[in-house]
């Protein structure tokens, strides 16, 4: 694949994330990009056990520790603090999971974007409450078990579109990624970087731990999540203008679903209705890029 | 803004600072499984009865250093030009990118190698080992006596050839038409393995004497004579003056003998043979009727021959066996008999037998015998059982305490005859006098056993010299234990022709060159099963930062103080050259 391996690492060794672990990954890519003029704000998510417990840190860029609700607000004082002090080389980030970002944080996020604070938002998404225990979030998906979805109560409802959320505020910026994809991962990384404003990217990051799957399997089922375009590739400059980054290649989400111990417990039936439920959004996203679904 | 007063007195941050990085936690301690780098073996260089390191070749092919890659072919074949052109290519049968889309076009890169280090003049550098003091003579210089000879010189021998004819080749010249194998590239090659220091004599046949004498400055002797008698029919009428024997109208031909033919030409046959004898003569104006009676599919000529040969006009006649010959008029009427098929095979050729009693006439101008050969001498052949007799996968060894070792090879125990097939039995005759002289003849099978390319038969011997390739597993990658996410369609070049018309109008080679772009666009398409081509996943994926650029040869190693043994970089590995472990506990310090 041979990347631009010349950019320097700003994480280091002896984290204490999970074998396998996609977040660990998607921190390893983010900071290559944005290099170590970086300020980074990590509410409450696996990534405050990750880095680990003071005084040790695995990340070599200044990290700002905070309450779970606070990654818009704790990212905009940084920013307004930074522009005190005349520093505007800067890049002020928010780090956060999908609780942090879809439910808890989400206030301080909409607040933060509405106010279109110049800062770089990413939610590392790894589909629920990771590392208190595997508790479901409005990330997680339609058909899949956690601690607070057990059994035949599996999760009956659909994830939250978090980046169409964003679009709507108008931001900048707003893309998908993930960390199968690197090369389109770190593009948009840098890309973000060079310009202002609100900027969010939503990493889709596998949890073996949470998900049900072997260690091993973590890029692959992320490569797989796009392909099915259960969580297609794209990006949105000004709420307007959509870009799709990958076209799959008409998989079907069955292989998906079943390697994961998540969605075991689903049916064929099921698996038919959520393979309805990816084709209508994958439709919905082909009609907001502007391509009619008789060429694409 | 401009309001904004500096706090003189900041209160201080009462909040703790981290100042120490996590590389003190060694969460290597977590790991129950250890990734490996451990290189494969490709599916291609098992079906490769030479053992070429396929896999590599076109690795390096692909990065463009074309003299590296034809230095790794010479190593286990003295004959990438001539095999570049008239091998079968199994390799490519067995391809695992077969299943993706297309196989690699290995046979046609070869070729491209082969050319262009002829185009550059370029001289290979090959390591030989230390001079041994054994003298070893290879009667006849074919293919298989050339390989023995090129084999025995590497691992420190001398080797003296002896070739009856005046030139040496045996079947390459004298029998494979110029239109696959033009003389050039055969000159070529043989001179080369006569500069790396093979004592070719020709016009000296050998006499019976030299096996027996116990005085013989020879310590082995490989015979590799080849088939050059045709065998009978065994049918009334085919000594009738007239009736030719193919092996000897190609011989005729390349002396420049034959003038050109007119009317109808008959080929009885359904071998290489056959088929060069058949194409041979319709270059030269005959309309040819090739006779056999099997089917197509059973005949042993090579697939592509003969789409080759129906594209160039050959007629081809299943299920007809020759039954009479006879002269009328200067012609020939043949009598055939109908035969049909009485029991199908998927292994082997199908059975027939006499399809009642049809039969039908023809009659030809002129006519060839072609089914095949025999040893011209009956002492050519290995005896039947003997003691100190080890019959291996491509030759025979016949090993007698106060006379010269004896190694039959080449056609002479050969079940698919091929040019490949040849090389192989040359470099298993050498490799296992290497081992019989320096350990004993109980040592040669177990330790051949240990150069296997995969499950074999084929054999390195570059595993055998302990090159980097011995550290390779044996086990054969399939196209299941790929991760193929990481290659793109693309279809494989086709090989550039003479067009139908031109072919008729001379011996000129058939098949056209391809130019540098192409064939390493070519390369590009090899999975490198088994192999690390240094696409660097492992170091990329690596949830841990545990995979470290060095200078050794593989260019990385794992740091196992971080790695969890998430296994993520062996199942990125596209091309399975890494494997996970159990992890002993042991082990650990």
């Amino acid at each position: 694949m041979q990347l631009d391996n010349l950019n320097p690492e700003h994480m280091c060794s002896g984290h204490v994330g999970c074998p396998g672990c996609g977040a660990a990954i998607a921190m390893r890519f983010v900071l290559k990009a944005l290099g170590d003029k970086t300020m980074m704000v990590i509410p409450a998510c696996c990534w405050s056990i990750i880095a680990g417990s003071y005084p040790q840190s695995a990340l070599k860029i200044p990290v700002l520790h905070t309450a779970f609700e606070t990654g818009g607000a704790a990212a905009s004082g940084v920013r307004a603090a930074q522009d005190i002090k005349g520093d505007t080389e800067t890049t002020v980030v928010t780090w956060a999971g999908d609780g942090g970002t879809f439910d808890i944080g989400f206030q301080a996020l909409s607040g933060a974007v509405e106010r279109n604070e110049n800062f770089i938002y990413f939610c590392y998404d790894n589909e629920a409450y990771m590392n208190t225990g595997v508790q479901r979030s409005s990330s997680t998906p339609y058909g899949a078990w956690t601690t607070t979805t057990p059994g035949q109560h599996w999760k009956k409802l659909r994830k939250k579109n978090i980046v169409e959320v964003l679009v709507a505020h108008r931001i900048p910026y707003a893309a998908t990624a993930s960390i199968a994809f690197p090369e389109d991962l770190m593009a948009k990384v840098e890309k973000a970087k060079s310009m202002t404003g609100s900027r969010f990217i939503h990493i889709f990051s596998s949890c073996p731990t949470g998900w049900g799957m072997p260690s091993e399997m973590s890029i692959k089922i992320a490569r797989m999540a796009v392909q099915t375009t259960i969580f297609p590739l794209y990006e949105v400059e000004d709420g307007l203008r959509y870009t799709i980054n990958y076209t799959p290649k008409g998989y079907l989400v069955n292989e998906y679903f079943r390697l994961q111990g998540r969605f075991k417990h689903l049916t064929e039936e099921d698996l038919d209705s959520i393979q309805e439920m990816v084709d209508e959004d994958w439709n919905l996203l082909l009609r907001k890029a502007g391509i009619s679904l008789e060429t694409s | 803004m401009a309001t904004q007063q500096p706090l003189t007195n900041p209160s201080p941050l009462l909040i703790p600072c981290s100042y120490l990085t996590t590389e003190g936690n060694k969460t290597g301690s977590w790991r129950f499984l250890r990734p490996k780098y451990e290189e494969k073996t490709s599916p291609c260089s098992a079906a490769c009865p030479a053992g070429e390191d396929i896999g590599r070749v076109e690795m390096l092919t692909a990065q463009g250093s074309f003299k590296e890659a034809w230095e790794t072919i010479l190593l286990e074949n003295p004959f990438p030009g001539v095999c570049g052109r008239v091998c079968y290519h199994p390799c490519e049968q067995q391809c695992n990118r077969r299943e993706f889309d297309e196989p690699v076009a290995i046979h046609i890169l070869e070729r491209f190698l082969a050319d262009t280090a002829s185009r550059y003049e370029l001289k290979p550098s090959l390591q030989k080992l230390e001079s041994k003091r054994q003298k070893i003579a290879v009667v006849g210089s074919g293919p298989s006596g050339l390989a023995a000879g090129y084999f025995l010189t590497l691992l420190g021998y001398q080797a003296d050839v002896f070739e009856a004819l005046p030139e040496p080749g045996g079947v390459l010249r004298w029998g494979i038409p110029l239109y696959r194998l033009p003389l050039s590239i055969l000159n070529q090659e043989i001179a080369q393995i006569r500069e790396l220091g093979v004592q070719i004599h020709c016009g000296k046949s050998i006499s019976q004497e030299l096996l027996r004498g116990g005085k013989s400055e020879y310590d082995a002797i490989f015979l590799g004579c080849g088939h050059s008698r045709s065998l009978p029919l065994k049918i009334p009428g085919e000594d009738l003056d007239g009736v030719k024997n193919g092996l000897q109208f190609l011989t005729k031909i390349r002396r420049g003998e034959v003038a050109d033919l007119e009317g109808t030409a008959a080929v009885i046959g359904g071998g290489n043979t056959a088929v060069d004898t058949a194409r041979s003569a319709a270059r030269l104006g005959a309309k040819v009727i090739l006779i056999y009676r099997r089917r197509r599919q059973d005949m042993p000529a090579f697939a592509e021959e003969v789409e080759m040969a129906l594209e160039e006009g050959v007629e081809l006649w299943e299920l007809q066996a020759p039954v009479k010959i006879a002269a009328q008029d200067g012609d020939f009427v043949v009598t055939l008999r109908h035969m049909q098929v009485v029991e199908k095979n998927r292994q082997k050729r199908a059975r027939i037998k006499p399809d009642s009693n049809k039969k039908k006439e023809i009659r030809v101008q002129h006519l060839f015998k072609a089914i095949g050969g025999e040893a011209s001498e009956p002492w050519y052949d290995p005896p039947k059982k003997k003691r100190g007799m080890l019959r291996l996968s491509d030759c025979v060894l016949l090993h007698k305490s106060r006379e010269p070792t004896l190694v039959y090879g080449g056609d002479l125990v050969a079940d698919i005859k091929s040019v490949a097939h040849a090389v192989a039995s040359g470099k298993q005759a050498a490799i296992a006098l290497d081992i019989l002289f320096n350990e004993g003849l109980d040592a040669v099978r177990p330790k051949l056993q240990t150069c296997l390319v995969g499950d074999g038969p084929s054999i390195s011997l570059e595993t055998y010299m302990s090159g980097p390739r011995s550290l390779r597993n044996h086990r054969v990658v399939r196209y299941h234990d790929l991760n193929t996410d990481y290659f793109q369609f693309a279809p494989m070049i086709t090989q550039p022709r003479l067009l139908r018309e031109e072919r008729f109008q001379s011996f000129a080679e058939i098949n056209l060159k391809i130019g540098a772009s192409l064939a390493i666009r070519e390369a590009e398409r090899c999975f490198n099963c088994g192999l690390c081509n240094q696409c660097d996943n492992c170091q990329l994926f690596c949830p841990e930062i545990a995979v470290t650029r060095d200078n050794n040869p593989r260019g990385r190693h794992i740091n196992y103080d971080y790695c969890k043994g998430c296994g993520l970089c062996v199942v990125e590995c596209p091309r399975n050259a890494m494997i996970l472990e159990e992890e002993l506990l042991c082990d650990r310090s």
